[in-house]
């Protein structure tokens, strides 16, 4: 019995490990659109969808559109995946992904649309 | 004018208080018959008053009393009956009735079952409802507008499916149902019994497991049929709500039958009880207290009950620690027992029990996340990574349990006996692993995942048909066990081998996409009670099978909400893979004027009418390419079909010369007798369109136009292995409810 412990034991302990690492490099903070440009790391912005701003590109198979937070500042998102069903009128959208300096645009791998006042509004953006 | 419905939740209130404390006397004075009497009536009362105030919310529903802020917030005058009646669970307030509703019908079966351990079973019982109806009383769903609306704001439209109409009341249902195993611990460490609460509480558990799972299994599949996006999972918080205490329901059920069987794990299983039970509020919790806000696609919004859920939860962490400490002491431990052995039926529960708590621990954690970095630093949350990333080893290891541990018998086993009954496992590791391999080599860890699910669903299969010609309630464990090994092939299959093109559709061309030929037939606008819906019909061709799917987008009129767009996929099922066409956008029918000298692009095989001439473009001619070597320049053809006033077509190469002195295009003359022209100005290979410019005459003024013909663009997916994944979720319940009926004696 001592040993069969032990072992369940250990076997807790590497799986705690194990989720604690892959919980730290899974982490994805909010910040906003400029510390958002200055991160390495993946992050997450909330905002609004700029009016007129969305389009699909089917060559990138990718929605574009150009995200402007609370204080006013903007950047151009583009996000690999199906356009969220109620993506049009949303009152807010979170964008999770990386900023590419390089094509100066926040590559978004997951994004949450929220549906305006109700509990159930759900939609993946997945 | 008094309101009814609060007066009601009130009596409530006060019948649940009286039955709680009756309940409290008998426990000190086994003898006190009236308080008893007391006890039992009061909690009658309670059901009934519960029921009568949900009687009284549905009514006014149905009957559009739009006084009521959650009426008019949830229903509308146009809804169908069965959506009308899904309102009533479709916010927080009324889905918080629903819950102490059922709760309260099943607190009246468990005081006729719970005999002799009744006054604390029911106490506690009741001290979880006592502070449901407080909850219900500080978000009463009976609040009245200043002024009444004449129509509501309607149900949301994603929820207005079948599914949704039940996939509430099961999840509550099982919500209500696991407070019964925690009562029963509770009451049996106050009563100092320690084995007797596991027989009559096994039941419980059971149909509380198969309750919570179905309503997470009809989540899930109402999320892949009507949300669009292609999945049935995403590791949202509430799913993860009800996930967390399903998880550790099913270890606690794992140690219930341990404990009846064997005498093993008495400690466990109070923890696991009260654990189970712990995290549905905590789920509770994090789900309705707006911690969550900005991280789950819900918008969550605190209604003033945070205080009281966390009040509520430390309440009940601290009786379970109380009880549990002062008892730990004279709690039996199992006896020192020689035999035990690692190659035994129990020692595959407890390594199933454990990975069962670690996934509940570790998905809770990743859940938690943003409250846990609240403290430390910025409120962050864990991208689904995570979720996948740990809960895969604890998947592999749980179906490799499932592929050996049913076959064995409690105490110890001898190797050389299991062998020949191993052969099932092998045979469907075999097949399972060469279809996997088969349709390409997906990596180690969902290599190895498969061939044990495999390996699962073949010895369960085996067991499942033994035991079910013996005694039809014995196969419960390995039906259930068979649906789990479906399930895990389910989720790998359509997860690592679907396949999805995005396809744009103009009206009138097919396209082949995935081995489909797909054409759009057009759009057909229908008028809806609150907005408009686009049906978006695409002939479907694949060898001698042809239908039409229809996915839709409907559209909400905006003086009703914000204007919201929703789009519905079409499903195709099949055995082996089902085929998802989702709507992504829709591109409505455009004209343009175009005038003498106009330039117009077109994409290959896109048909535009152009004055009087239809224009095709076919196909690039890149044979001019070889001029590159002479140095001349590269030139590019396009190849055009043209007809003039519906006449027969011509073929046209207008030619478009790239050198170095910059390009050149030397105009094409146009069928037809009209001196017109057109060449070829300009192209974007990687866009596959062309630039022409057109010289000629107007036509007259009604030909003037330019049509471009609407165009639909849809995600088109071949998802593999959804039936055999609900196939499996299916046989979950089917087997649990095989396991309620064993245990309900």
């Amino acid at each position: 019995m001592k040993k069969s412990y032990i072992v369940g034991g250990l076997v807790v302990a590497l799986a705690m490990v194990m989720a604690m690492y892959s919980f730290k490099s899974t982490l994805t903070s909010y910040v906003t659109v400029s510390e958002a440009k200055a991160s390495k790391r993946p992050v997450q912005v909330a905002g609004i969808v700029v009016t007129g701003t969305d389009r699909y590109d089917l060559e990138r198979n990718n929605l574009i559109f150009v995200l402007r937070e609370d204080g006013g500042d903007e950047m151009r998102v583009e996000y690999d995946g199906p356009r969220p069903g109620n993506f049009d009128n949303v009152t807010k959208v979170v964008a999770i992904g990386k900023y590419e300096p390089k094509m100066q645009v926040f590559m978004a791998k997951e994004l949450l649309v929220k549906c305006p006042t109700k509990y159930e509004g759900r939609v993946q953006g997945q | 004018m008094i309101n009814l419905g609060e007066v009601t939740i009130w009596l409530g209130l006060i019948t649940i208080g009286i039955s709680t404390a009756c309940y409290w006397l008998v426990h000190s004075r086994e003898d006190d018959t009236l308080a008893l009497n007391v006890a039992r009536y009061s909690f009658t009362g309670f059901a009934a008053f519960m029921t009568l105030a949900s009687a009284l919310l549905m009514f006014s529903i149905l009957k559009h009393e739009f006084q009521y802020s959650y009426v008019a917030n949830y229903s509308s005058r146009d809804l169908p009956l069965q959506y009308l009646i899904s309102s009533f669970w479709a916010g927080q307030e009324g889905s918080f009735l629903l819950w102490v509703f059922l709760g309260a019908w099943l607190g009246i079966f468990l005081m006729h079952r719970s005999e002799e351990m009744e006054p604390q079973v029911m106490f506690l019982y009741n001290l979880n409802h006592l502070f449901l109806t407080i909850l219900l009383i500080k978000q009463s769903p009976f609040k009245l507008l200043p002024s009444t609306p004449a129509d509501g704001q309607g149900l949301n439209m994603l929820l207005q499916d079948p599914w949704m109409v039940i996939h509430p009341p099961v999840v509550f249902l099982g919500y209500a149902a696991f407070t019964i195993p925690f009562a029963y611990a509770i009451a049996a460490l106050w009563r100092r019994e320690y084995d007797h609460w596991i027989k009559p509480a096994l039941p419980w558990t059971v149909f509380a497991f198969v309750s919570l799972g179905a309503g997470i299994i009809i989540g899930g599949y109402w999320s892949y049929k009507v949300l669009g996006w292609g999945g049935y999972w995403g590791w949202d918080p509430v799913e993860n709500a009800s996930l967390l205490p399903w998880l550790a329901g099913a270890a606690l059920m794992h140690g219930m039958i341990l404990q009846q069987s064997l005498g093993k794990l008495r400690k466990t299983n109070f923890i696991l009880a009260a654990f189970s039970f712990l995290l549905i509020i905590y789920c509770t919790f994090l789900t309705r207290s707006g911690i969550l806000a900005d991280f789950s696609v819900h918008s969550f919004t605190d209604l003033g009950i945070t205080g009281w859920l966390v009040f509520f939860m430390f309440f009940f962490v601290f009786i379970t620690l109380w009880f549990f400490i002062t008892r730990a002491r004279e709690i039996p431990l199992s006896k020192k027992d020689a035999e035990f052995s690692y190659f035994s039926r129990e020692f595959g529960f407890i390594g199933a029990m454990i990975i069962l708590c670690l996934s509940a621990v570790i998905t809770g954690l990743g859940t938690s996340a943003p409250l846990i970095t609240r403290v430390l630093e910025k409120a962050s949350k864990v991208s689904n990574e995570f979720y996948v990333d740990t809960n895969m080893p604890l998947a592999l290891l749980m179906v490799l349990l499932l592929s050996f541990v049913p076959l064995l018998a409690w105490g110890k086993n001898s190797f050389s006996k299991l062998t020949r009954k191993l052969i099932w496992a092998a045979v469907g590791a075999v097949v399972s692993g060469v279809i996997t391999l088969f349709s390409g080599y997906p990596g180690i860890a969902v290599l190895l995942l498969s061939v044990l699910a495999g390996a699962a669903v073949g010895v369960n299969l085996h067991l499942a048909i033994r035991l079910a010609r013996k005694k039809i309630t014995l196969s419960a464990g390995a039906v259930a066990h068979l649906g789990v090994g479906l399930m895990f092939v389910g989720i790998i299959f359509s997860s690592v081998y679907d396949s999805s093109e995005k396809v744009r559709l103009p009206q009138g061309n097919s396209h082949s996409t995935l081995g489909y030929e797909l054409e759009f037939n057009g759009p057909e606008f229908y008028r809806e009670p609150r907005g408009v819906r686009l049906d978006l019909p695409v002939g479907v061709k694949k060898g001698n099978t042809e239908f039409i799917a229809r996915p839709d987008i409907r559209a909400e009129d905006s003086q009703y909400g914000q204007g919201r767009r929703f789009s519905r996929p079409h499903i195709r099922r099949g055995l082996v893979s089902d085929l998802y066409i989702s709507p992504v956008d829709f591109e409505p029918e455009k004209e343009e004027t175009v005038s003498a000298g106009k330039q117009l692009e077109l994409k290959k095989q896109e048909k535009i009418q152009l004055q009087d001439y239809k224009i095709t473009f076919v196909a690039f001619d890149v044979s001019g390419m070889m001029g590159q070597q002479n140095g001349q320049g590269v030139s590019v053809g396009a190849d055009l079909v043209v007809s003039y006033k519906n006449g027969d077509p011509v073929k046209l190469k207008p030619v478009l010369t790239m050198g170095k002195e910059g390009n050149s295009a030397k105009p094409v003359r146009l069928p037809g007798p009209v001196e017109a022209y057109v060449s070829l100005v300009g192209i974007e290979a990687s866009a596959g369109s062309i630039v022409l410019a057109y010289e000629g005459p107007a036509a007259s003024q009604s030909t003037n136009t330019e049509k471009t013909p609407p165009a639909f663009i849809a995600e088109v997916s071949i998802k593999p292995g959804m039936t055999v994944l609900w196939l499996g979720t299916f046989l979950i319940l089917v087997g649990g409810t095989i396991g309620v009926f064993r245990r309900w004696h």
